[in-house]
């Protein structure tokens, strides 16, 4: 038995020791620490697979300067600790370049961190708090994906032009990320001219939402804003269809409030609900449909947000490293501050104060069943006054 | 004549004796190839290890299956990262730690040994899962980003300053300190007073025959862990310079007992062994296949069918006999 497992001990060491040897072909390695297992594994699955159609692209066409891109993933099971090991392990061991995929936002913070330490560069493409590139914004860390901000600027400004003066209630589920959406919408629509009725908070996977429908009644809203998710949303929307409470009211919420998951089970209550997203299949533009029927061919499923900016990423990538000609930490920082590059969601620019992405946001609302996109805000519009001040 | 639990303690000292010796000449291999990342996973093992060492003087010693040892780790690694945060000293942080987790040991000791067997185990759970919860939402605290920006610290030991940077370093301090905890901890097992322990574990009804109190020995062994979880906690944001509230959640916890379990209940030196193997394999597997938490289950599954006593708990006694031949008649 102990013979066996020291066996096994050494092939899986000296495995280690073969992959961290050198290639001939000398290519540019992209470590991705994302969730493979657990709660979060279809987020990673989304980000895997835009990485991967991203990189086969670059690749086919020559790579980058003529080095072919490798991606080597670890597991990071959305817990921090682990994805600090493995970004470590990564950085150390295998040499990688550059980093992505971290999703949630305690792990990308982490990993940042990790990486100035490492003297290397992260990027993430999925977490959203603003405090990455706010308060706890890294001179090591950039996001091209659209922060939480981005999305409540761009319904706001929906809703001063739809519905000017709009009296708004809120009900977001009792945990900090729903009560710091509802905060920060509140802010956004406020800034707008909207009128705030009132908010309350239910439990994280609440039963019955009925006994907050008489507050929500008494103060006769006109738009609803919710940050509920997942099942949550099914019973909200299922219990206000029931009591009546749909009629003559506009249903606004988080990009996670109803998604392709969770719409079957809504029904014809989700009509009409609206939220500002970063990305939708429905973008019409070439770029976009060439990316949705590529995406298609490979993965036979659509992508989503995640996955679509995590296939900008490698481009963003790409331009960097070719303007600075090198993979070298200073100059490809440099090269990323300020950089425009197109991806299917449009041109983005990575602003140099804060290393967050401008891009264009966009509204959808349910129409039958399906996102419709209903209009769109520009980024300079969207992206807000940039808060970090350690570079 | 030595009895059997002290030849025992001393077969455990061994292979302790053993380990420190390969940690150190991992430490010099380290070095001579200018390693990081190993070095700081062994550095991270032997945390956790410390962990595990609190989870088996309640689970090996005084029979108490606690899940929601990661509170008092949490409580340590977080007070650590503030203190550390405001005063970047090894001892101050060291210090506070020490002080507040014996106090919330004593606090939450008074809880749980209220009741026994699963509803002891459910209290623990209980305990640190409403811990968890409420880092997880306080926004002072990072609510779920955690904390980060916890500075690197030279630790200054009277005749050599550490950098808890350095990897062969800080590997040394850690394996310095974790060794510290398992000779108090064993020093503390071996006199009457861990005599008693054990005594509970094998039946608590005749101790008050015995002329003892239950309740001092079951408080005393529950504090004793959790300053040992609590001082291991303390050594994590000096390592990855960041805490965040997984820490806390029942994942660590389970973890520490399927350590014990695995390295071998009852003999401290398990839960050193135990860590070590399970943070190399998790570490290792976790690169080649997404499925590694299959790999540990199937692993924790054959040592509990295979070696109920553990890995060390299957060596030991031969060691227990190699000692017994060399002791004078």
């Amino acid at each position: 038995m102990t013979t066996t497992r020291t066996t096994l001990l050494a092939a899986l060491l000296s495995a280690t020791a073969m992959t961290s040897a050198a290639y001939a072909a000398d290519p540019i390695k992209i470590g991705v620490v994302t969730p493979l297992s657990g709660t979060y594994a279809g987020i990673g699955q989304q980000v895997k697979w835009g990485l991967e159609l991203a990189t086969k692209e670059v690749n086919a066409k020559g790579g980058i300067m003529g080095r072919p891109i490798e991606l080597i993933y670890e597991d990071e099971e959305a817990n921090p600790a682990v994805a600090v090991q493995k970004a470590e392990k990564l950085f150390e061991v295998s040499k990688v370049d550059f980093l992505t995929g971290t999703v949630n936002s305690g792990s990308t913070l982490a990993v940042g961190q990790v990486a100035e330490r490492a003297k290397k560069l992260i990027a993430t493409t999925v977490s959203f708090a603003d405090s990455i590139t706010g308060d706890k914004c890294s001179p090591n860390v950039f996001r091209v994906n659209a922060k939480a901000g981005q999305q409540s600027t761009a319904l706001a400004a929906w809703l001063a032009k739809e519905k000017p003066k709009a009296k708004v209630f809120f009900l977001g589920p009792d945990y900090l990320m729903g009560r710091s959406t509802v905060a920060a919408f509140k802010e956004a629509a406020e800034k707008v001219g909207s009128v705030s009725l009132g908010e309350v908070f239910a439990p994280l996977g609440s039963k019955d939402y009925s006994q907050y429908f008489g507050q929500i009644r008494a103060a006769q809203p006109q738009v609803l804003y919710t940050s509920v998710a997942g099942n949550d949303t099914v019973r909200l929307f299922a219990q206000m269809e029931e009591f009546g409470l749909l009629k003559n009211l506009t249903l606004l919420g988080a990009s996670g409030t109803v998604t392709s998951q969770n719409i079957g089970a809504i029904g014809k209550a989700a009509n009409g609900f609206t939220t500002g997203v970063g990305y939708s299949t429905e973008i019409n533009n070439p770029a976009n449909k060439a990316f949705v029927a590529a995406f298609k061919a490979a993965t036979k499923a659509d992508p989503d947000l995640y996955g679509t900016d995590s296939y900008g990423l490698i481009y963003a990538y790409k331009a960097a490293v070719e303007k600075a000609k090198s993979t070298d930490t200073d100059k490809v920082r440099d090269a990323f501050r300020g950089l425009t590059w197109s991806t299917p969601q449009g041109d983005k620019t990575i602003r140099a104060g804060d290393h967050q992405a401008m891009q264009t946001m966009y509204v959808v609302q349910v129409t039958d069943g399906n996102f419709k996109i209903t209009s769109s805000v520009s980024g300079p519009d969207a992206i807000g006054p940039d808060t970090c001040t350690r570079f | 004549m030595v009895d059997a639990l002290t030849r025992s303690m001393r077969a455990s000292h061994v292979l302790v004796a053993i380990l420190v010796s390969v940690s150190l000449v991992i430490a010099a291999v380290g070095v001579a190839f200018d390693d990081t990342f190993y070095l700081r996973l062994a550095t991270e093992a032997l945390i956790f290890a410390g962990l595990a060492l609190s989870v088996d003087i309640l689970l090996g010693y005084t029979g108490l299956l606690s899940l929601g040892q990661a509170l008092y780790f949490g409580l340590g690694a977080y007070l650590s990262a503030l203190v550390l945060m405001v005063v970047p000293s090894f001892w101050a942080a060291i210090g506070a730690t020490a002080l507040a987790s014996a106090l919330a040991g004593l606090i939450g000791g008074f809880i749980v040994n209220r009741v026994r067997g699963v509803y002891f185990a459910l209290i623990t759970f209980g305990m640190a899962q409403v811990a968890a919860k409420i880092v997880y939402n306080t926004r002072a605290l990072g609510a779920s980003d955690g904390l980060i920006g916890v500075p690197v610290i030279d630790i200054n030991l009277g005749i050599v300053t550490v950098s808890s940077a350095s990897p062969a370093g800080f590997f040394l301090l850690v394996l310095a300190m974790i060794v510290i905890l398992y000779a108090f901890a064993a020093y503390l097992l071996d006199t009457p007073f861990g005599r008693l322990l054990i005594a509970l574990r094998a039946n608590e009804a005749r101790i008050p025959f015995l002329g003892y109190r239950t309740m001092t020995p079951r408080l005393a062994a529950y504090v004793l862990a959790a300053m040992i979880a609590g001082l291991s906690g303390a050594l994590y944001p000096m390592l990855r310079g960041f805490v965040s509230p997984e820490l806390m959640f029942f994942e660590t916890s389970g973890n520490a007992v399927i350590t014990v379990v695995t390295g071998g209940a009852g003999i401290l030196v398990g839960a050193l062994y135990g860590s070590a193997l399970l943070t190399l394999l998790k570490s290792v597997i976790g690169s080649y296949t997404v499925h590694h938490l299959i790999v540990i289950g199937v692993l924790f599954m054959g040592a509990v069918i295979f070696l109920p006593k553990g890995m060390m708990g299957s060596i030991r006694p031969a060691i227990e006999r190699m000692l017994a031949r060399r002791e004078p008649k």
